[in-house]
């Protein structure tokens, strides 16, 4: 059974750290959570809010109705109108007639949320030792932390009127966000190097780095994302294993040096977070827009990697993967992520990634007696900048049959995952996955996720081939998907099979299944 | 051909030609900062520089080009973008000896905020920048410090505005070391280079370069010239502020600045394994 809670409030109430703590203590309790962060672009006041999705089974979705809410302010009640269902139960701070409510009547300081975080403890009959646990973690050494237990223990014993027992597994859940999740990619790929300037949604894997650099690797913010792209390419040359990070304007930027890590074969990885555009966009809001920027950005010929993960799992592999292509090949990785997958929590068993031998330079400046030389200019195999035809054949040429040799080599990874059983087929990538996943039980269907873009697994063809009718599920308007499928497989799907979705807001299980029901499938 | 202010230029014993086929015009000045980036490499491998530590960096336009003539690993990157392609060497390895060679349309047009953020940084780099005044290799286009009036086919009524002045932006963004020589003066150069080189930081060097072919102001340079001394930094900017660019009064030649500060890499790579 899925049970939703909203949190919502003011920018700078620490609605998103409420969730947080909520998601991921849950999850160590043993239930399946999946936590979405809504906000706009602002530092304090307007509304934010997040949605925790709890159940006894895998959940990578929010439902379109909530069952509990945590009203830190007066405008969640009424903003949030259409989510209500009458069995919606509400904790709020403030007086209120909404029916089926409970006044908190906690102090209106930085403890308020402790107290919130306990009701949902004291609704759900929950252990409290959990909370408080978490809360000393979490904020040891912090000022507040002696009055946020006294807050637990005092709510705790508050009689709410309510009481709600939900299944769960007795295995802790690991629970993080798909940034985090990167982060342990990249630091398992043992990274050199980190270069990004700031912009939302790619600045929770550049806090997350930033934190972790210490001793390690090295993480800096040049003064801006042509510095970062070009210095990658710099610190890559010298020898370090590197990997750069942006979001939609930001990638525009790179892109010439996106094309001189062709022509160069400097290894690169790049961490692209989509968001909502075209230009400024929605800033602080998801979109699948970048699929073909990610692949084709750039003047010229050159091939890449391009991995679309869905899940935290698949973060931390597919980046391992991305930087062990690179650094094989000489070759731009670029792991696809957008602000769901990358600001959403997940929860997932414990795992541990067995990382890949990634293989180390055999030649880079500084080695005695030896010489190591790049050019932006078409150049032979020694470096020397050419205009000859036979040597622009012969360096071309190398450089497609070492593309080859990686879309062979990149065949022993997962390219694509197939889920479910039916005669239709969905066809997705990166974050929709959650969603996806959460309406198989429903639908006659099965989902294809491609993890791979490039090199695409042109093998899928044969799933589509087998299915009766074949979709599309796409945060973006044009289907930027299914023309890659139809680039690389032949096969044009159908406009009205296409399922897309442009507003920034993540799809929910719901408006999947109803989608599909008008096109026939249930 | 531009005349070579004579000095004595010294022969190098380490070998670091190369067979490309050099296409600079006959006759141009690179062929002078050549030699004596040459003679500057030669001179401090033999004081116990290691060769393979030197990296050469390359914009785009006739500098780039003397990546293919210096006989050591190099990068030719990007117009413009060889500063923070520099900075990226520096942090990959601390250790590289890392020279750009950038041109005027590169280091002052199309890469300028990473100029002065160099100078921010202090990174320790080299930048040589080979000013002829103009874009040359795209046949001869006004840059951000070729000299009000100048008329070419893109500026048929003479260009409007005014140069920017590199050295004082170079000083004002923090460089510890700034300084301009002609490229007719291959022994003065290498003295240069050299100090750049070896000074620890962020080091300009800014070669006035007549391009033979689009923009020849060698009389001005043999004819108008001054040598400046080392001086701190406030009194290096007005000394630097009594030479606009323009083909008139006198233009200061030397090492204008020179001071001790923290390098990027000491402040922030003392992690590096």
């Amino acid at each position: 059974m899925r049970f939703n809670i909203l949190i919502g409030g003011r920018a700078g109430q620490g609605i998103n750290e409420l969730a947080t703590i909520l998601a991921r203590t849950l999850g160590k309790i043993g239930f399946y959570t999946f936590n979405y962060r809504d906000y706009g672009s602002l530092i304090t006041g307007g509304h934010n809010f997040n949605i925790v999705c709890v159940s006894d089974k895998k959940v990578g979705s929010y439902d379109d109705n909530v069952d509990l809410v945590l009203s830190l302010d007066e405008k969640t009640l009424e903003i949030h109108k259409k989510r209500f269902t009458d069995k919606t139960i509400f904790v709020v701070n403030f007086q209120t007639n909404q029916k089926n409510s409970v006044y908190l009547a906690a102090d209106r300081d930085k403890t308020e949320n402790m107290a919130f975080a306990t009701a949902v403890f004291k609704i759900l009959e929950l252990d409290k030792k959990h909370l408080l646990d978490e809360v000393k973690i979490r904020f040891a050494g912090k000022s507040l932390l002696a009055k946020d237990l006294d807050v637990i223990d005092h709510f705790y014993d508050k009689d709410f009127g309510y009481s709600i027992k939900l299944n769960h597994e007795n295995t802790s859940k690991v629970v993080m966000n798909g940034a985090e999740a990167v982060s342990k990619g990249v630091i398992a790929s043992d990274l050199d190097v980190y270069f990004a300037y700031p912009m939302t949604p790619s600045t929770t894997l550049l806090n997350y780095l930033a934190k972790e650099q210490d001793g390690n690797f090295f993480v800096y913010s040049p003064e801006d994302e042509i510095a970062v792209a070009n210095a990658g390419l710099g610190a890559s040359f010298a020898g370090a294993r590197t990997m750069v990070g942006t979001s939609g304007g930001g990638f525009d930027l790179m892109t010439e040096a996106m094309s001189m890590q062709s022509i160069t074969e400097l290894p690169l990885v790049v961490y692209l977070a989509q968001r909502t555009g075209p230009s400024t966009g929605v800033p602080t809001y998801n979109s699948q827009q970048d699929l073909l920027v990610s692949l084709f950005g750039g003047h010229g010929e050159g091939s890449r990697v391009v991995v679309a993960p869905g899940s935290p799992k698949e973060c931390i592999e597919k980046t391992n993967e991305a930087f062990y292509l690179a650094e094989k090949y000489g070759i731009l990785s670029i792991v696809l992520s957008d602000k769901h997958i990358a600001e959403s929590d997940f929860s997932f068993n414990e795992f541990k990634l067995k990382p890949l031998n990634i293989p180390k330079r055999k030649l880079m400046p500084g080695m005695s007696n030896l010489k190591f030389r790049t050019s932006s200019y078409e150049h032979n195999s020694k470096g020397d900048n050419t205009e000859v035809i036979e040597e622009i054949n012969e360096s071309f040429g190398k450089r497609l049959d070492k593309d080859k040799a990686l879309e062979k080599e990149a065949k022993k990874f997962e390219r694509y995952k197939v889920y479910g059983k039916g005669k239709n087929l969905i066809i997705g990538f990166g974050s929709t996955k959650g969603a996806i996943l959460d309406t198989l039980d429903s639908l006659d269907a099965r989902f294809l996720q491609i993890l791979y873009l490039s090199p695409f697994p042109k093998e899928i063809s044969s799933f589509i081939k087998s299915s009766k009718n074949v979709f599309v599920v796409e945060a973006n308007a044009s289907g930027q998907l299914a023309k890659v499928i139809a680039m690389n497989t032949g096969f044009v799907i159908d406009d009205k099979n296409k399922i897309l979705k442009y507003d920034g807001r993540p799809f929910t299980p719901e408006e999947i299944i109803k989608e599909m029901a008008k096109r026939g499938v249930k | 051909m531009a005349k070579v202010k004579k000095a004595k230029i010294q022969k190098c014993a380490l070998n670091l030609n190369t067979s490309a086929i050099n296409t600079w015009c006959p006759g141009c000045p690179n062929f002078l900062i050549l030699t004596s980036f040459k003679n500057a490499l030669c001179n401090l491998i033999e004081t116990g520089y290691k060769k393979e530590d030197f990296v050469m960096i390359t914009d785009i336009g006739c500098n780039g080009k003397i990546y293919d003539y210096v006989d050591i690993s190099g990068f030719n990157t990007l117009h413009g973008r060889t500063i923070p392609t520099c900075f990226g060497i520096k942090c990959g390895n601390p250790k590289l000896k890392v020279i750009g060679f950038m041109g005027d349309g590169g280091a002052y047009n199309e890469g300028l905020s990473h100029f002065v953020n160099a100078g921010r940084y202090n990174s320790d780099m080299t930048v040589i920048v080979h000013n002829n005044q103009l874009f040359s290799l795209t046949a001869g286009q006004t840059s951000n410090v070729t000299e009000k009036g100048f008329v070419e086919k893109t500026h048929p009524f003479g260009l409007k505005e005014k140069p920017l002045n590199p050295i004082v932006l170079a000083l004002e963004a923090g460089a510890t070391f700034v300084a301009r020589v002609s490229a007719l003066d291959v022994a003065e150069m290498e003295r240069v280079m050299k100090e750049a080189i070896k000074h620890k930081g962020f080091s300009l060097v800014e070669v006035m370069q007549p391009c033979i072919v689009f923009h020849n102001f060698s009389d001005f340079l043999k004819t108008s010239s001054y040598k400046v001394h080392e001086m701190p930094r406030e009194e290096a900017i007005q000394e630097a502020k009594k030479w606009n660019y323009s083909h008139e009064g006198k233009i200061g030649l030397g090492i204008f600045h020179r001071r001790t500060e923290k390098t990027f890499e000491e402040k922030n790579l003392d992690w590096k394994k």
